[in-house]
């Protein structure tokens, strides 16, 4: 199992955070350090702007919450001036629900948001390539991606938009569709309102941006790469244009009725959106209502995307019983992988015995066999043996998962086992060796077979 | 071929049902804002070549020419809309329009079953005009179901909008734009079909003297469709009247050649089969 230790935006605020931010150049070095002792098997950081967390699995019989603290140390070093319980960590269980939380975006600051799935797949690709992921981090991070998607297919948590510009951006071509060939005006500065304006022209329209100061005009129409018209054209442009943006910080309203009547007469028409994100308002509200006319100013835009939020709220409930299921999933996983250690010994064991029965064979009555005869018999061997431990191999994993009261458990199993096949002695006598281990009865071979979605190169498969 | 008549017709039946279940599917997902529906639009080409299979083998068994009769010309105007739609969402990404047409199709397949099949021969009127008439009006049909429903889309979405609500996000609606281009051009199309088969009606109606009442409210109802319809395209050239009042317009008009089958469909005479 993992642990996860770091902080976020709900356990630290900015000022702490940006302490513990790393290049993505120095994550390497921070990773091998954290897997060089001797606790750490393997260790993957998801490094954003809302949150900084060393995910780490330990070493074949390390405890959990020593590699917590091995993690704490190495990220307390990052920020020595932070508070020294700006750090959380969690083990087991609850960090793999975690994981799968912030993989899902369940644990971003904006419920839903689509970017950290990605970012989750980066922090993995850098862990992969910098050597310190193996089959518990492969596997546990396969099925955090795996929960992600189906968390984004099977509930509407990332449907919408979620900030004023981009909810603007997206109602305007809910009127107009294709935005190639349509015109915005910006009227009056302002950052949001600007950001509307480059989204938009952004998605194909021709920007219009008309001001009082002349100056101010041109740099802005520069800036945004739009067209500087005067003030005196405000009412002509308004007829020519279908988006527009006022931002300015005139005290009553800049556009009256009369002044959109005379535009639609103009546009024959055609609908127009304006973006009111003035206070006091720039467009008279009188306009509301009008036939082909969609008038949406700052609590308007507010409202669609706090209700958009909430609507992701009601879907974060669905969403968190998806990630609960696929958790319950994996921990049916986790507990059969403690057979693999035993099943590998045993399938080691009994195909080695074999094949210094066979090799000795080999050497005496059958001498005479040519080269495919002997491959053909190794063959058979390996089927034998698969045959053979197919069923303990079954009855060893059901025994990790299931604790049913009248069978026995699991480490009841190992003993026995190891004691009867004397899987605790060294087997190693010279006459042993005659025949190796195939590639496919490798621990890291076994380790393969769980591979999910995430390609793990052999020689990064940590041994446990 | 009877039996095949009849399997095409279940299996028609079965896939506009499974299209039209597709369609409302894929309109309520929310969490897939834009885009193509994936199997609806399939489902409903498999649906309208198994109506063109139990149109073409049931006209075959009846011998009976499919435009000649009021039974086939239902049919064949639901797969006018399912063709207009198909050729329509490749265009202009208008694949919602499939969650109307589809269910109109599945209606208009299985309302046929109730309409009569005998065409009243020796009327005394041009046999080729007649054919022209029909194949007019049954083009029409299908072309103004297909206005209906982007027109009744262009309403739900205009409403949405207006009530600043955060339903107007993430829907799968099609933009106000492309609804409304599509209506007026489909309008467009199927005017002077409209125009023809008023006409042509008219001529019958002269030269037969039909003076019953059904009559009379069929051809009244010509003229109206014909005259609301005009309005609204005249309108849209001449004031610019385009949006929700064009909608309705629309709407309005597209009712009206509903009751005019529908007048048709109930005559004296009309039931059968």
């Amino acid at each position: 199992m993992i642990t996860v230790v770091g902080l976020s935006h709900k356990s630290a605020p900015i000022e702490v955070r940006e302490q513990f931010a790393l290049p993505a150049d120095r994550v390497p070095d921070l990773l091998s350090r954290l897997v060089a002792r001797p606790e750490v098997g393997e260790a993957l950081l998801v490094s954003t702007c809302n949150r900084v967390e060393l995910v780490a699995a330990a070493r074949a019989g390390a405890p959990l919450e020593a590699v917590a603290h091995a993690g704490r140390e190495v990220l307390a070093a990052l920020a020595p001036a932070a508070p020294s319980d700006a750090l959380y960590a969690l083990t087991g269980g609850a960090a793999v629900k975690h994981l799968f939380a912030v993989a899902s975006s369940l644990a971003s600051l904006v419920l839903g948001e689509p970017q950290i799935l990605g970012q989750v797949k980066d922090a993995y690709e850098l862990a992969r390539k910098t050597g310190t992921v193996g089959a518990v981090l492969h596997r546990t991070l396969s099925r955090a991606l795996h929960t992600a998607k189906l968390v984004r297919s099977h509930t509407a948590i990332g449907s919408g938009q979620v900030s004023v510009p981009s909810v603007a951006a997206e109602l305007a071509r809910r009127i107009f569709g294709d935005l190639r060939g349509h015109s915005v005006l910006l009227v009056g500065s302002g950052e949001m309102a600007e950001t509307v304006a480059r989204l938009l022209q952004s998605s194909g329209a021709r920007l219009v941006v008309v001001g009082r100061t002349p100056e101010k005009v041109a740099a802005l129409a520069a800036a945004v790469g739009g067209e500087a018209r005067a003030w005196s054209e405000l009412t002509a442009t308004l007829g020519e244009v279908d988006v527009i943006i006022t931002s300015t910080s005139a005290p009553t309203a800049i556009i009256e009725l009369e002044h959109v009547k005379q535009a639609q007469k103009k546009r024959r028409g055609r609908s127009q959106f304006y973006i009111d994100l003035a206070v006091p308002r720039d467009v008279s509200p009188k306009v509301q209502g009008r036939d082909g006319v969609f008038l949406y100013n700052i609590d308007d835009l507010s409202q669609v995307v706090s209700e958009s939020l909430k609507t992701r709220g009601r879907e974060a409930a669905l969403a968190q019983e998806i990630i609960d299921a696929e958790v319950r999933s994996f921990d049916r996983w986790a507990g059969a992988e403690q057979a693999t250690p035993l099943i590998v010994a045993l399938r080691e064991r009994i195909r080695t015995a074999l094949g210094v029965e066979l090799g000795r064979s080999l050497k005496g009555r059958l001498r005479h066999l040519g080269q495919p005869e002997r491959e053909a018999l190794d063959t058979m061997l390996d089927a034998a043996v698969n045959r053979l431990l197919h069923l303990p191999t079954t009855r060893l994993r059901e025994s990790a998962v299931l604790a049913e009261l009248d069978a026995p458990s699991l480490s009841d199993l190992t003993l026995a086992i190891e004691h009867v096949f004397a899987l605790d002695e060294d087997a190693g006598d010279a006459e042993l060796t005659l025949s190796e281990p195939r590639a496919s009865e490798t621990p890291s071979a076994l380790a393969r077979s769980d591979a999910g979605e995430l390609e793990v190169p052999r020689h990064q498969v940590m041994e446990k | 071929m009877d039996a095949l008549a009849t399997v095409a017709f279940f299996l028609g039946v079965i896939a506009y049902s499974a299209a039209s279940t597709l369609f409302f599917l894929d309109l309520a997902r929310q969490n897939v804002p834009t885009g193509r529906s994936a199997w609806g639009p399939r489902v409903l080409g498999v649906a309208a070549l198994l109506h063109a299979v139990h149109v073409s083998v049931a006209s075959l068994i009846l011998n009976r020419c499919p435009v000649e009769s009021l039974h086939f010309g239902l049919s064949f105007s639901a797969l006018v809309a399912v063709a207009a739609f198909l050729v329509l969402r490749r265009l202009r990404n208008l694949d919602a329009v499939g969650v109307i047409v589809a269910p109109a199709a599945l209606t208009f397949l299985v309302a046929a079953q109730f309409v009569g099949v005998e065409v009243s021969s020796d009327l005394g009127i041009s046999r080729p005009l007649l054919v022209l008439h029909v194949t007019a009006n049954v083009l029409g049909v299908g072309l103004f179901v297909v206005a209906g429903a982007a027109g009744l889309l262009f309403l739900l979405q205009e409403r949405r909008l207006q009530r600043k609500r955060a339903g107007a996000l993430g829907t799968r609606l099609p933009s106000l734009d492309a609804l409304d281009s599509a209506t007026h051009r489909l309008l467009l199309t199927g005017f002077p079909l409209l125009t023809f088969g008023v006409v042509t009606g008219a001529l019958f109606s002269r030269q037969l003297e039909i003076s019953s009442g059904a009559a009379l409210a069929r051809t009244l109802f010509g003229f109206l469709t014909w005259a609301v319809l005009a309005a609204v395209l005249v309108l849209r050239r001449v004031a610019g009247m385009r949006g929700r009042r064009a909608a309705y317009g629309t709407l309005a008009g597209v009712l009206c050649v509903l009751l005019v089958v529908l007048v048709y469909a109930v005559r004296p005479g009309g039931h059968g089969s």
